[in-house]
């Protein structure tokens, strides 16, 4: 039975490339393997777990310049928000805090308020985004509460030399490089990666929102998105000295600022700095391939993400000490050209993988993970650092209990230095009636250990009184029971699926006032008369929706949309009244849409064209506070154009229109916007690749066999 | 031999990386060195205008609203005109608000230092008599503040002043504008009332002042508020005096007294009750609401005060008229005669007995 599901998987591999090579133009091939929701690779029809893969070939079509571009635009589950700081990221309602993104299956680093640095991720470097929705903290531990995003890296596993070039650029200063630079002689190969983003940023609007009896502001020099900058080096070595064992060392560096204007209004657009971003990672590992199924795995990463005040210019800070012991000034200068270190966030992790194949089609999956943290923040948290640690095991068991129903079945278990022992569990069962049919339903956990900074926060801010923010080392996990159930039909080039989901969050973290006896009284001695602020699991959030995918590919031509019914219902605490109030989540809209229409055809052998029309919309953006965000819809037209058919060289142009109808959201700045989008922009990028060397027949690790071949 | 080299390479990329972390420490600037940078800064401006031997420094909290400025600045130039012998400067307490006011672009910076650096500057181009006055409207949580830079000052907190300048110099405090429970409130009311006895004939005349809540209620100054209202009264039943931050005296309370009072409609007048209308005037007093009013009645907080609304809102959806025809949108400092209780404030610190804070930190 065992042989026979590699014979299929097999099979399907086969028919998969083979149908692949005679229609180019597949958008979706259910053939895909996916590997995110259980962690072991399954074709994705047959995914236990539902997987939303936003595949190589609608990447390279859809050609965006981000993270962002790409999420928001080919799939009708995530929403952005751009504010000073940069895109605040939403998946079915739920903010960032609750997504994990993991980039290879290993979790990004860092984050400022929750946020993660998406510009990590270069999107020339991405060979597909694999996205499971809802909790999945049993197989990847905290933040895996909304979903779980993988974005699976371009690998180059050709003998010799591989050098690509592919620079973007667009309208209002966007620029984007990826450089790669590939060798591979023997068992050793080097990858190094340079990317590289800017944006000079746009303002949709010179006014302000002010009040009635205010002088109107309409030369006002905020930002709708700010100009920014950030690059990235880094460097993989990887070491296989035997078909079955892979040895790996990577690092890399980061840096990115954003970049402030300052207009001649004080109360609304001047500004004392910019800020600045430093990240870096360095990981050793290895991968002892026992089967073509089963492996087992170590890494040791350590990653760092440092976030500071670039000052632009001079700017006192009130109540300053560097650190315990240091002198206090109750006002000190910073000076233009100065950086302040905000927060330095370090972790280093320890993670064992593994897959076994049992007997009775059993496979199991089990690890264990040793995570440190560590956060500098000297004005934010007691001491000016703390630490956390967290120990993990989990199992994972894949399994047919009858006939055509599968199932996968995890159990994680935590043991954090602060809030102690936790289990977190998740089923998902699939029932598959013939090839057609399938049928998925989940029940999993999910949890967020709470951040070192609501552990260890101890921050005093004096405007119109002293507030003392405390943090709170009693906190539970914020956690979360995903309930989810779903169909998918898959037939003669159509595959629909509709997903109907349930999350419910609790013990979510937010700061509360508290009386002063209930704060420390040393502080209060020190710092009375005040007002205190603690973090406390006080908020709760139910989010549920319907999410439908449709798929179709017809000859040359392929058809897609997305469409995603969200409601949610939020017990939030309100700081202004000191009191809890029910909200619709911020951002979040009822209605959100994506559509996709691709044509490809090779002209001649050396001249392929693709041309895709995209569509993105959604209904109005609710928020609480300063106005709504209006709806909108926004079209794409994209080309592709490939070049040539030597395996030395090839050269691929991508040119496109996006926002072809020029909408643009006028509404002022200080009220909400639906998009941040400028209006029309065009774009083109242009890659060039020089391969020397011979393609090898990866013989050692079924992803990556898929990985390679996919790639043209 | 290959393991070798790659752990070679491993290694270097950990200590590259390494490296890369370590060297981001020297970003991290010098104390002392941007201490003393800022410091003669503020000491070259003032050496700049030094004219006299004697300062009066003023000292409010700051804003960030132009109109602000345009008061601020009125009040300079009215104290140079009515104290011809001393050079005259003006100190915000909130760093944020010094350091919008500072920077833009293409504007005049303008140097709202903080009072530590301007008296800290005062020494060093030594001005033999220093006179702070306090913008402040009640002798509350802000006005501590005030007294604290004054003797850390005459303590010499940062030890770099000389002790004997600190020995000789004269240093006066001038009081808040209500400091005097009976005489200040009553020169107040009856300035007030002169200029706006029109709009009491015609309706309510409503003064929001800020107000301490509770636990900062230092010296007990909330009490002035109630006070005025008292004496404002004595004109017209027509005036009340309420706050944002004191308890029992939120907008809410003051609707209390206009109904017990027997006023349930008519026209409501609103006034900033601060030495400038900056963002409570705009926002807490005539701003607009974000949500629209659906009928329902106000939910107020445990302390009795209703927040989503601003007084204009509060008071129109309660049936009276009250829209930004009813807004008196002006600072107090915007008042000549109201400014002038100040200044009068300021001439008794010069005329009265200097303070006596020199070691008052840490005596001997």
């Amino acid at each position: 039975m065992k042989k026979k599901t590699y014979i299929f998987l097999l099979l399907a591999f086969c028919v998969r490339f083979a149908a692949f090579s005679q229609t180019d133009s597949m958008q979706v091939n259910l053939t895909e393997v996916v590997v995110t929701g259980t962690g072991t690779p399954h074709l994705l029809q047959d995914a236990p777990v539902q997987t939303e893969v936003i595949t190589g070939k609608m990447l390279r079509n859809y050609a965006g310049k981000s993270i962002e571009d790409i999420l928001g635009g080919l799939t009708a589950s995530f929403a952005f928000n751009q504010d000073d700081m940069g895109s605040q990221m939403q998946l079915n309602g739920l903010g960032n805090s609750y997504i994990l993104i993991l980039i290879d299956g290993k979790r990004i680093h860092g984050d400022v308020g929750g946020q993660n640095e998406l510009s990590l991720i270069d999107p020339q470097n991405i060979e597909k985004i694999e996205i499971v929705k809802g909790a999945s903290s049993a197989l990847y531990g905290s933040d895996a509460i909304a979903g779980v995003v993988n974005i699976i890296t371009k690998k180059h596993r050709d003998e010799g030399v591989l050098v690509e070039n592919t620079t973007r650029v667009g309208s209002y200063g966007d620029v984007r490089q990826h450089n790669g630079l590939s060798l591979r002689y023997g068992k050793v190969s080097s990858y190094t990666n340079f990317q590289l983003q800017h944006s000079d940023g746009w303002q949709n609007t010179a006014v302000e929102h002010t009040l009635p009896n205010e002088d109107p502001i309409t030369d006002s020099r905020n930002k709708t998105v700010n100009r920014y900058t950030n690059w990235q080096v880094s460097e993989r070595i990887t070491y296989q000295p035997s078909r079955d064992w892979e040895l790996y060392a990577d690092g890399s560096t980061y840096w990115k600022r954003i970049y402030r204007v300052s207009g001649r209004h004080p109360h609304y657009d001047v500004k004392t700095w910019d800020m600045e971003y430093h990240n870096g990672s360095a990981s050793v590992g290895g991968k002892w391939q026992r089967s073509k199924t089963d492996f087992i795995s170590l890494d040791v990463d350590w990653n760092r993400h440092a976030y500071y005040y670039y000052y632009t210019a001079t700017t006192l800070v009130e109540d300053y000490e560097k650190s315990a012991g240091t002198p206090y000034y109750p006002y000190y200068p910073y000076l233009p050209d100065q950086k302040e270190l905000q927060s330095d966030q370090q972790r280093t992790m320890a993670t064992l993988k593994s897959v076994f194949t049992l007997p009775y089609e059993n496979r199991l999956s089990a690890g264990a993970e040793y995570r440190y943290d560590w956060l500098k923040a000297p004005t934010r948290v007691k001491g000016g650092k703390a630490s956390d640690w967290t120990a993990a095991v989990y199992v994972q068991d894949e399994f047919n209990l009858i006939p055509d129903v599968n199932i996968t079945a995890g159990l994680r278990f935590n043991q954090n230095e602060q809030f102690g022992a936790k289990f977190t569990p998740k089923v998902s069962a699939m029932w598959k009636p013939g090839n057609i049919w399938r049928l998925r339903a989940t029940w999993s956990q999910g949890f967020k250990t709470p951040a070192i900074r609501e552990l260890f926060y101890r921050y005093v801010r004096q405007m119109s009184g002293t507030y003392l923010y405390l943090g709170n080392p009693d906190l539970k996990p914020q956690s979360s029971n995903y309930f989810a159930i779903g169909g998918e039909y898959g037939h003669n080039g159509l595959n629909i699926t509709v997903t109907g989901y349930y999350n419910k969050v609790k013990d979510m973290i937010a700061l509360v006032t508290i009386p002063n006896y209930q704060a420390p009284d040393e502080y209060i001695a020190q710092y009375d008369p005040v007002k205190t602020r603690q973090y406390q699991n006080i908020e709760d959030a139910k989010t549920v929706g319907v999410d439908v995918n449709v798929r179709y590919n017809w000859r040359e031509f392929a058809f897609g949309m997305g469409y995603s019914y969200l409601d949610t219902d939020a017990h939030q605490y309100d700081t202004n009244h000191d009191k809890m109030r029910q909200v619709t989540i911020d951002g979040t809209a009822h209605h959100k849409g994506n559509f996709f229409a691709t044509w490809s055809h090779r002209f001649t052998p050396d001249y392929q064209l693709g041309i895709g029309l995209y569509g993105r919309m959604s209904s109005t953006r609710y928020y609480q506070d300063d106005g709504n965000g209006k709806g909108y819809q926004i079209w794409r037209i994209s080309t592709s154009h490939t070049f040539g058919h030597s395996t030395a060289m090839s050269y691929h142009i991508e040119a496109g229109v996006d926002n072809i109808f020029n909408y643009c959201d006028r509404t002022p700045h200080g009220l909400h916007l639906g998009t941040t989008t400028p209006g029309t922009t065009v774009y083109a990028s242009f890659t060039i690749r020089f391969n020397h060397g011979k393609r090898l027949n990866n013989k050692y690790n079924i992803n990556t066999k898929k990985q390679n071949d996919d790639e043209d | 031999m290959k393991i070798k080299s790659l752990m070679i390479a491993m290694l270097a990329i950990c200590m590259g990386l390494g490296m890369v972390s370590c060297s981001d420490d020297k970003d991290e600037p010098n104390n002392e060195n941007n201490y003393t940078i800022y410091q003669k800064a503020v000491t070259q401006t003032v050496k700049s205008q030094k004219k006299s031997d004697k300062a009066i420094l003023l000292v409010a909290f700051g804003s960030t609203w132009e109109q602000a400025y345009n008061a601020f600045d009125a009040t300079v130039a009215a104290y140079k005109q009515a104290f011809p012998g001393y050079d005259v400067y003006l100190s915000f307490s909130s760093a944020i608000c010094i350091n919008r006011a500072a920077a833009g672009e293409n504007v005049d910076p303008r140097n709202f230092y903080a009072p530590p650096f301007w008296l800290n500057a005062f020494a060093e181009v030594e001005y033999m008599e220093i006179v702070v006055q306090s913008l402040q409207v009640i002798p509350g949580e802000e006005y501590t503040r005030v007294i604290n830079y004054i003797k850390d000052f005459a303590n010499n907190a940062n030890g770099d002043i000389s002790d004997k300048y600190l020995s000789m110099v004269e240093l006066r405090l001038g009081v808040p504008l209500l400091q005097d429970a009976e005489s200040d409130v009553n020169k107040v009311a009856e300035e007030l009332n002169k200029l706006y006895k029109n709009q009491a004939a015609e309706g309510v005349v409503a003064f929001m002042g800020h107000g301490n809540p509770d636990s900062y209620d230092t010296y007990k100054a909330n009490v002035r508020y109630t006070q005025l209202e008292e004496a404002l009264q004595q004109y017209s039943t027509n005036y009340f005096v309420g706050t944002v931050d004191m308890m029992n005296n939120f907008k809410t309370n003051v609707y209390a007294r206009m109904t017990a009072a027997g006023i349930t409609s008519g026209k409501v007048y609103c006034h900033p009750l601060m030495s400038i209308d900056g963002d409570h005037g705009h926002n807490d007093m005539a701003g607009d609401d974000d949500d629209n009013w659906d009928g329902s009645k106000f939910t107020p907080n445990d302390e009795g005060e209703v927040e989503d609304t601003s007084w204009k809102m509060y008071f129109h959806h309660l049936g009276y008229t009250c829209d930004n025809s009813t807004m008196i949108n002006k600072g107090l400092l915007e008042l000549p005669t109201i400014r002038q209780v100040w200044m009068n404030h300021t001439k008794a610190a010069i005329a009265g007995e200097p303070l006596d804070y020199y070691h008052s930190k840490n005596p001997e």
